[in-house]
């Protein structure tokens, strides 16, 4: 028999009795075992993700409420695109009763209300508002509308300490990224670029906003100060960078990227630095969200159709 | 064959003297004595759509009864099929096949051009499936048509000519519409009482509630229109020319077409014209497609394997696609598979077409973007895996391409001066891009080409060329892209 000291003493090329015997039974050569197993470690990114709706249609932007108990998404049927909310138990509900396509919605932080896009059919086509309404789908308030022209106001994102609403707007004849108050008051323009602007996300201090912008040429990550000021390139590679997600712990940020040939989602440290593939599969993978416990959650085709999964990254796959 | 959609309310709304006869909630009357107008409605104002209008049209035709195919006599057809993508409402050429990244911020848009398996062919970021296939088809980047209105490009588009077209106001182009290609391969290749030459996927195009014309036979007449199929994610496969009354499934067909039979002998009893009784052999054949078990296998996606079908995409373009493979196996020899019904959409973010006034780049990246790369793709994949690729002509088009420049909406508006176009398969020369567009890709800057050229390219690959077309009494329109047949 052959005793713990023995089996974990080293030969001289590197390899302990222990590997030389688990070698054979992998069949690898005893002096490849340390490499294997550093690349294993290395590819290693997280647990399986786990698959949350099962119906196969097209959905967006998912978003946890504050107490991760609810998951608002925005889901197309036919030619429908409508808000749900999905409890705990697998159940789910329409937001409104609108005939007209309502979508991306984001929590406020206390969990009592939701804002989200609304494309109002009538009298024009080409014009989107935000709207916010209460969990319960009760109390409809628009918070910011066309300004007397088609424009279109989406991606609603509703900063941690509930003080404000980032959005994009095609108001001033070009998409830029706003702030304005719950109450559709004191709009502030934080982007002035001839480049497409979209999709922004608060910091969890509420300090900051990341957005997806051109300006650099294709799809790149940037984040400004909440008063317009310090812009910041983060992400810098070739392709499509779009759809940041803010971590709740403030030290990662998840976006959708091309880099690799197809979609995945990617989460790079704060500072941009770090940036790991985290879905690693040859489908579609996009829209990312965090949980309110820091697990990612994404659209993805991988199953066939397209559903919402979470996933519990790895420590390794933490930027 | 007359296979265009019926009017159903028109049938519904049919009422003849004499006793009563239910069809489920329809209800006509038999017995008595019918005016041969009478009769004509009963028998043609039925669920495949045989229409009077379209009886005095034939009447008004006298074609000859059988009207045979047009034998080639002058060349082998390199291919049997041709499937038509047709990308309505017309795709940016500058987010799909013809990038510009040099071009000033305002032009290019957000997406990277990346390299594709033929060395020097670069394509938009969002079409990787396609980007690895590209020595399979060939990219012509100076398509450009005479109209910036979907009415009248679209009419261009699918017939190689602005007569007939009509715009989004009203204003009608000077001629007669010309057939659809579909249609002039049915024309050409002539009648074939088991299989339909063309086949629509899809409802009827419009632009906002205006029709658009060019989708049938036009001079060639009705009797080449297409037989239209449908898909729904949800419901599964739609046949638009029944209009199925509310519970009724294909089963109830065949007792419905018992019904057509015995109304249509009525028809017999007033009328024996050689008209009718080609009408007959029509209607019969839309039945037998309809009802018959072999038949009723070829538009059964069931029938695939799953796993095949997710790779075309499990959304109604995907599944489309698969169905055209499906019927081009069974000998459909033209198969226009439509992105949508409609363009200037009412909303802003559902499936109004490639008619991007707002929001391209969202819409190009959540939906369009990736549902045309997956199921083409798929498409490529699955008719070369068959060995149908060579004897397939592919083309995906739109009508025309959009504005360059961004619009302040963060979209692109119509642009007819130059566009994109994929053309694959059927023997044609392919791993090459043919024509350039400019700095901007505002206009061609070298080899202009045609929508009729693209299409005459298409059917020539499948025999269908100058002395056929002329022989059947078609004008040939374009010309053959040479550097790809």
């Amino acid at each position: 028999m052959i005793g713990n000291e023995r089996a974990t003493e080293r030969r001289s090329d590197g390899v302990t009795e222990r590997d030389r015997r688990n070698s054979l039974r992998l069949s690898v050569p005893p002096s490849l075992l340390p490499a294997l197993l550093a690349v294993l470690a290395a590819t290693t990114t997280a647990a399986e993700p786990t698959r949350l709706t099962t119906d196969g249609l097209l959905k967006q932007r998912p978003a946890w409420s504050p107490d991760g108990t609810q998951l608002a998404f925005t889901r197309h049927q036919g030619a429908t695109i409508f808000l749900y909310v999905r409890s705990a138990d697998g159940s789910e509900r329409r937001m409104t009763k609108s005939k007209d396509p309502e979508f991306d919605a984001c929590w406020s932080p206390d969990g009592k209300r939701l804002v989200f896009a609304f494309d109002k059919t009538v009298p024009n086509q080409g014009d989107m508002d935000v709207h916010s309404i209460a969990a319960d789908g009760s109390d409809l308030q628009t918070v910011l509308a066309s300004p007397g022209k088609l424009t279109h106001e989406e991606w609603p994102s509703w900063s941690p300490d509930g003080k404000r609403i980032a959005l994009s707007s095609t108001r001033d004849g070009n998409q830029e990224i706003y702030t304005v108050q719950p109450d559709g008051k004191d709009l502030k323009r934080l982007t002035s670029d001839p480049a497409i602007d979209a999709h922004p996300c608060w910091s969890p201090d509420s300090l900051r906003v990341a957005f997806a912008t051109n300006r650099w040429g294709d799809l790149e990550i940037a984040v400004v100060n909440a008063d317009g000021s310090n812009l910041v390139r983060l992400t810098d590679s070739r392709g499509f960078d779009d759809y940041p997600a803010w971590s709740p712990d403030g030290k990662a940020i998840a976006f959708t990227s091309y880099r690799d040939g197809n979609p995945e989602i990617y989460a790079t440290g704060a500072d941009g630095k770090n940036p790991r593939n985290c879905t690693q599969h040859p489908g579609i993978d996009n829209f990312p969200a965090w949980s309110p416990a820091g697990e990612l959650t994404f659209v993805s085709n991988r199953s066939g159709g397209f559903e919402i999964y979470k996933q519990d990254l790895a420590a390794g796959a933490k930027p | 064959m007359q296979i265009a959609a019926p009017d159903l309310a028109a049938t519904r709304g049919v009422s003849y003297a004499g006793g009563m006869l239910s069809v489920g909630s329809q209800a006509t009357r038999t017995g008595g004595r019918m005016s041969r107008r009478a009769a004509l409605r009963a028998g043609a104002l039925g669920v495949v759509g045989i229409t009077l209008a379209d009886l005095l049209r034939l009447e008004a035709l006298a074609a000859p009864p059988a009207q045979p195919a047009v034998r080639n006599t002058a060349q082998q057809p390199r291919a049997k099929s041709v499937i038509l993508l047709w990308l309505w409402g017309g795709p940016s050429q500058l987010d799909t096949f013809d990038l510009k990244p040099k071009a000033p911020l305002e032009y290019r848009g957000p997406y990277a051009p990346i390299a594709t398996s033929v060395p020097g062919i670069q394509i938009c970021e969002l079409l990787p499936q396609l980007a690895r296939r590209a020595d399979r088809y060939a990219i012509i980047r100076s398509l450009h048509s005479t109209s910036n209105d979907h009415g009248i490009a679209g009419t261009i588009g699918l017939t190689g000519s602005e007569a007939g077209g009509a715009s989004l106001g009203g204003q009608v182009q000077p001629g007669q519409v010309q057939p659809n290609h579909g249609a002039v391969v049915s024309r050409v290749l002539g009648f074939d009482p088991a299989t339909p030459r063309f086949v629509t996927l899809g409802g009827h195009l419009h632009q906002g509630k205006k029709p658009i014309r060019g989708e049938g036979g036009g001079t060639v007449g009705s009797l080449h229109d297409p037989f239209r199929l449908d898909y729904d994610p949800e419901a599964g496969v739609k046949i638009p020319q029944l209009n199925l009354l509310d519970g009724l499934s294909t089963d109830g067909l065949v007792s419905r077409s018992q019904l057509r039979t015995a109304l249509d002998e009525l028809t017999r009893q007033v009328d024996h014209s050689p008209q009718i009784e080609r009408l007959d052999q029509f209607r019969q054949q839309a039945y037998s497609l309809l009802t018959s078990p072999a038949a009723r296998q070829v538009y059964d996606l069931s029938l695939e394997a799953d796993e095949l079908r997710t790779k075309y995409g499990r959304f109604r373009f995907g599944q489309c696609c698969l169905m055209a493979r499906r019927l081009i196996e069974a000998g459909v020899r033209f198969v226009q598979v439509n992105w949508s019904s409609h363009v200037e959409p009412v909303e802003d973010t559902g499936d109004g077409g490639w008619d991007m006034h707002d929001r391209n780049f969202q819409q190009m990246q959540d939906r369009h973007a990736w549902m045309l790369d997956q199921s083409l793709g798929a498409l490529l994949d699955d008719l070369q895996d068959r060995g149908l690729l060579s004897e397939t002509v592919v083309v995906a088009v739109g009508e025309f391409g959009r504005t360059p420049k961004i619009n302040e909406k963060a979209g692109r508006d119509h642009w007819q001066q130059c566009y994109s176009a994929l053309i694959a398969g059927g023997g044609l020369k392919v791993g090459q891009v043919i024509g350039e567009s400019d700095a901007k890709a505002e206009f061609p800057a070298n080899r202009p080409l045609t929508p009729a050229d693209l299409f005459r390219t298409a059917l020539h690959q499948i025999g269908v060329g100058t002395t056929q077309l002329t022989a059947a009494g078609l004008t040939p329109l374009g010309e053959v892209i040479e550097e790809l047949a």
